[in-house]
């Protein structure tokens, strides 16, 4: 039976192996050696010089940190928008299900593609959103500019991922079993007492797995931030993804790009570890 | 009184969400219904006089810019991608849900592989496709897109089959079934549901990846979220925004018309997904 098994898991594995073991190992050769194109196959071992340029340059933390603020921020307005919706139409989407289909759809929408209707939106001359600014208040702001272009994309991103939260939120309050409100609407507690004491608490941990997924898919947005400002901004709108595909792609320096990858692998396996700790004490507690 | 108010009130925070939510889906639409000289001339969401012709005019451009083509690609690769991640997440799953092998390792390496940002792989994946001459090929995207989607499919199955009556692969058992057999003929046609919802959630998020194929493609296996944004500097000088428009339009109704049609299974999916993963 275990042998059996083992055929089982076999093609997973030896798929997983080719697609991430493999290039594991030539992040981690490339990452201390020196390498360009034409060394590509006979990279020299310099040691960890690669990870010394990353940590000594300034667009990397520049990087890190958009990422950062960025995760956090959207994850945060999201989970607050998402508790918010999920709670207030609870019984819109109770009586007509499919009403929440209504606000998914912006999840079926490729990020990419997001980006580059924004672009027509908030253009300056054919764009609906300055259009309308116009007329109502004579003025609009350069949305994309150095100054503006963080907090856009910060819009552009929660728009679209909300209904993430508003989906695992709607599931987590539908799923809290009525008998516990009806005996606390009997003891006397009004709406707010209710949601604040019955429902918020037992949609903590949907809350906390929500705002993980929300933070840890925005701390790597690449898509909408390169279709709708590509590098521009004057590097205001870096992220982590946009910094090593840039080392690569643009700057050709694959040393630096394999490096900063390592580094960002390094962080995710300390967030991971943070994640499955606090998870362990949650379910302990 | 005070009900009806709120249950208004309710209405009316949904139908500003819903608009606000879809607005560039909503906005990007009435551009692509507007004659180019009305676009220049009127940016607000009423349409004067509207006109298919950017979806016509797409089709001229076909000679530079092949949309059907960008769209067959991305078909094809979903297709293909979604369909590999459930070939080997099925198996692999079963067995760990009931012989309880990699459970311990490969279970959670792939479940944490969601949270890893796969443009750490990107480079040397790359470099290897390079090599291998599976740059700008269809298969090769395809196997980039498996790989996205393989870290769903597994959670989502391992924890579909674990609630299966383990009765009836007894008695199939007893019947003299070996687990091939078992797996195609009992596990298979009682995961049926769970794999249409793995299925279309699979396809969508395939459809819609960007990175891979912005960098692994240039112009054969090109799927239509990069390739879309060609449009954008089609005509020389200025953007022709109609065209663009009608373009991100036709890229985003596949997904948006299936996303529309199985919303449940989606939302299952996304949510056991979440809960589980």
């Amino acid at each position: 039976m275990r042998r059996e098994g083992y055929a089982l898991i076999a093609p997973l594995t030896a798929f997983l192996l080719l697609l991430l073991g493999f290039p594991l190992v030539v992040d981690l050769v490339y990452s201390v050696s020196k390498v360009g194109f034409e060394t590509i196959r006979a990279p020299t071992i310099t040691g960890l010089g690669n990870y010394a340029t990353a940590l000594a340059d300034r667009e990397f933390w520049a990087a890190a940190w958009f990422s950062l603020r960025f995760g956090v921020l959207v994850a945060v307005i999201e989970l607050a928008a998402g508790l918010a919706l999920a709670t207030f139409l609870a019984p819109l989407f109770e009586k007509r299900p499919w009403l929440i289909a209504v606000l998914m759809l912006p999840m079926m929408v490729a990020p990419a593609l997001v980006g580059l209707m924004y672009r027509l939106i908030l253009h300056e001359f054919v764009g609906v959103v300055p259009y309308y600014l116009m007329l109502w208040r004579g003025d609009f702001p350069a949305f994309l500019s150095n100054a503006n272009a963080f907090t856009t994309l910060v819009v552009v991103e929660s728009l679209q991922w909300t209904p993430f939260a508003l989906l695992i939120l709607h599931s987590a309050y539908a799923a809290i079993p009525l008998e516990v409100r009806e005996a606390a609407a009997l003891d006397g507690a009004g709406a707010l007492k209710r949601l604040l004491y019955i429902d918020l608490p037992l949609m903590a941990p949907a809350a906390a797995v929500t705002f993980l997924i929300r933070f840890i898919d925005s701390f790597r947005v690449f898509d909408n931030i390169y279709t709708l400002v590509g590098a521009g901004a004057g590097g205001a709108t870096t992220s982590m993804s946009i910094y090593i595909y840039q080392a690569f792609f643009k700057v050709g320096d694959i040393g630096l790009a394999v490096a900063a990858s390592m580094l960002l692998l390094a962080g995710s396996f300390v967030a991971l570890y943070a994640i499955n700790w606090l998870g362990a004490r949650a379910v302990a507690a | 009184m005070r009900k009806r108010l709120v249950q208004a009130l309710r209405w009316l925070v949904f139908a500003l969400a819903a608009l606000a939510m879809n607005f560039p889906v909503l906005s990007t639409f009435v551009t692509s219904l507007k004659s180019d000289a009305e676009i220049s001339s009127n940016a607000s969401l009423w349409i004067a006089k509207p006109t298919l012709d950017n979806y016509r005019d797409i089709f001229a451009m076909q000679d530079r810019f092949d949309i059907l083509h960008y769209l067959a690609n991305s078909l094809i690769v979903s297709l293909i991608g979604s369909a590999l991640a459930i070939g080997l997440a099925f198996p692999a799953a079963y067995a760990m849900a009931r012989f309880g092998v990699g459970r311990r390792w490969l279970l959670p390496l792939v479940v944490n592989l969601r949270a890893v940002p796969l443009i750490i792989f990107a480079i040397p994946i790359y470099l290897m496709y390079q090599r291998l001459a599976l740059l700008d090929t269809r298969i090769g995207l395809a196997l980039i897109l498996a790989l996205v989607n393989v870290p769903l499919a597994l959670v989502l199955f391992s924890t579909a089959i674990r609630e299966l009556p383990l009765e009836i692969e007894e008695a199939a058992r007893v019947d003299g079934a070996g687990t091939l057999r078992l797996l195609i003929h009992v596990v298979a046609p009682m995961s049926l549901s769970i794999g249409a919802a793995t299925a279309v959630l699979a396809f969508i998020l395939s459809w819609n990846e960007f990175l891979f194929g912005l960098m692994l493609t240039t112009s054969r296996a090109t799927p239509v979220s990069v390739g879309a944004s060609f449009f954008f500097a089609a005509s020389g000088g200025g953007v022709r925004w109609g065209v663009a428009a009608a373009v991100m339009i036709l890229a985003t109704l596949p997904p948006l018309v299936l996303g529309l049609a199985m919303y449940r299974q989606i939302g299952r999916s996304m949510t056991a997904g979440a809960v589980k993963g």
